[in-house]
């Protein structure tokens, strides 16, 4: 029995937008959230504010998941994760498990929106030391400490006063295997620099990097005024390892520009993690049978790579993270795009 | 000192200048960065290297554009030392620099540096200056930079037999040009209006400019005031 329903897989910024936007469409939607509540990475991780327009988190999250909630079309089922799927566009069975119980849906087209996980920076290959010196902290552990403002070093709780931020932890490394640019931790560590610089106006604070990827108008929001109002120092050298000195930490690198090895101590250092798949992602592939690219994304692009919400399988369609790394625009754009394609796919079959 | 294990520090490897405190590099650096000037000089930098492209001096000496706003922008206090007391004569201050996506102006920030070190009395900027004396004796009494009896032998021996010809010779060839402001002078270029020269000199005083040239050289400072006061008196 062919169905008009879209289902939607993950209640983050992309599937709330997808959820969304198919509703408006005038699909129905079913949206499948495994936590008990809406707003994906960013509720959970606890994201202070958002590139690029400096929103609240948390806020922002909200006004996303009251759109799809707010919209009689969409369907919200908590605590719910997906167990199988048969059948073909337009006619697809979709078991799930909701709160425990079993339930078999029937939807005409399937959005995945499962989003990514922070890179784990005990997998590094350079010797940062994470999980040995307490001030080696990530960008999300940082963002935790900046909506809360209170920005200390977690061996003493004192405020610290130099910082230094190391670039692509865990992407662009063939060693760990993740080749690919993730996309985001130029801007949200330079945004990060800025709220530091904000909330610890006597700190120092130093990025090392690889290349600035700040894309747009990532540069004029946040790169130039990181650098220029808030007297940020963007130092181009990758750091090779973090040892303890005093009750400081010592970073050790290149300083490329000035051609000459640098020694410095900080009091905490912040590791830029990059994006993963999270195991939700892996997980639903596995399970829908769609194809992975050999990062474990999924794969999208459709035959000619003109369509970035397509997957191996017709009818369902992949929005966010989950395709790959992905801001906040990305992720809501490309849901848009899903939500179009999937409610368009159902009609087809339908007529 | 000998470089032991216990002083070995790579970070500050670019210390050549031990005799001198910390402090008092720190000082002349807030002086250069506290110049009214500095915030449009300087804004942030790509580390693109344009400014090193476009620089002559760069092709020539081991003079970078880009490092002299790095080591600002980064408030290396050491290293902008190192600027202060050496790479700032190496600039031409022809300001092919400020071609910056940035907007900055490398070339400027040489200017303040060079500002700095000649009224803080460096030794360094003493000797950099040491043979344009002459130079600033004839901009600042004359109103013009060179003039044709600067033109001797010995201070132009790589011109050749021609120069030792033309300065012997000098008077003749020089009445020969046609032109009333050039013709028959040799101690300046060519002839600067008296009321022009009696601005320049306020100017020179107004400006600080005759502070500088004290630090620098009290006996040309000397020889030049005593000149202009009696002028600006009369004037």
């Amino acid at each position: 029995m062919s169905s008009n329903k879209v289902l939607v897989i993950g209640g983050g910024p992309a599937g709330l937008e997808a959820a969304r936007s198919a509703a408006e469409l005038g699909g129905e939607v079913i949206l499948l959230e495994k936590r008990e509540r809406l707003g994906g990475t960013p509720d959970r991780e606890s994201y202070a504010k958002l590139t690029h327009h400096w929103r609240d988190a948390s806020e922002a999250m909200a006004e996303l998941a009251t759109a799809a909630t707010n919209n009689p079309n969409v369907e919200v089922k908590y605590q719910t994760e997906v167990k199988g799927m048969s059948g073909r566009a337009g006619n697809f069975t979709v078991d799930i498990e909701a709160g425990g119980a079993a339930e078999s849906l029937n939807v005409g087209s399937i959005i995945i929106a499962t989003g990514f996980q922070h890179f784990d920076p005990g997998r590094a290959t350079q010797y940062y030391n994470y999980y040995t010196f307490p001030d080696v902290i990530t960008l999300t552990d940082l963002e935790k400490m900046l909506k809360e403002h209170n920005v200390v070093r977690p061996s003493n709780g004192e405020a610290p006063k130099k910082i230094a931020f190391i670039q692509c932890v865990g992407s662009r490394d063939r060693q760990i295997g993740n080749e690919y640019c993730s996309k985001v931790c130029c801007g949200i560590a330079s945004k990060q620099a800025i709220e530091l610089r904000q909330q610890l106006p006597d700190s120092k604070v130093m990025i090392f990097y690889i290349d600035m990827r700040m894309y747009g108008y990532w540069e004029n929001e946040i790169y130039w005024p990181a650098q220029e109002k808030y007297k940020v120092n963007y130092i181009k050298g990758v750091i090779s390892e973090v040892l303890p000195k005093g009750n400081q930490l010592l970073i050790r690198g290149e300083d490329t520009t000035m051609s000459r090895p640098m020694e410095v101590t900080m009091d905490m250092v912040v590791l830029s993690v990059g994006m993963e798949p999270s195991a939700g992602t892996r997980a639903i592939a596995q399970t829908l049978g769609i194809q992975q690219n050999k990062y474990g994304f999924i794969e999208a692009g459709g035959d000619g790579g003109l369509d970035p919400v397509a997957t191996s399988v017709p009818g369902v369609f992949v929005a966010g993270a989950a395709a790959g790394p992905a801001d906040l625009d990305d992720s809501i754009s490309r849901a848009g795009l899903a939500a179009a394609r999937a409610v368009a796919s159902v009609r087809k079959v339908m007529a | 000192m000998p470089t032991t294990q216990e002083n070995w520090n790579p970070g500050k490897a670019e210390n050549r200048h031990p005799e001198v405190t910390y402090e008092e590099k720190e000082r002349l650096f807030l002086e250069v960065k506290n110049d009214l000037r500095y915030e449009e000089f300087l804004y942030g930098c790509y580390e693109c290297g344009i400014c090193v492209s476009a620089c002559p001096s760069a092709r020539f000496y081991d003079f970078s554009p880009r490092v002299i706003a790095q080591a600002m922008a980064r408030e290396d206090v050491e290293r902008v030392y190192d600027i202060l007391t050496e790479d700032i004569w190496n600039c031409a201050q022809c300001f092919s620099c400020v071609r910056c996506p940035r907007q900055n102006n490398p070339g400027g920030l040489v200017t303040i540096l060079r500002e700095v070190s000649i009224k803080n009395g460096l030794q360094e900027s003493k000797d950099a200056l040491q043979g344009y004396s002459r130079v600033i004796y004839k901009v600042m009494l004359k109103g013009n930079q060179v003039s044709p009896d600067m033109l001797q032998p010995d201070f132009f021996p790589d011109w050749g037999p021609w120069v030792k010809n033309f300065s012997e010779n000098m008077h003749v060839w020089r009445k020969a040009i046609p032109m009333d402001s050039i013709r028959g002078l040799t101690d300046v270029a060519w002839r600067t209006d008296r009321k022009t020269l009696l601005e320049l000199y306020t100017i020179w005083f107004e400006s600080g400019n005759m502070d500088i040239i004290k630090e620098l050289d009290e006996g040309l400072y000397d020889l030049l005031v005593e000149v202009m006061e009696e002028e600006l008196e009369e004037g």
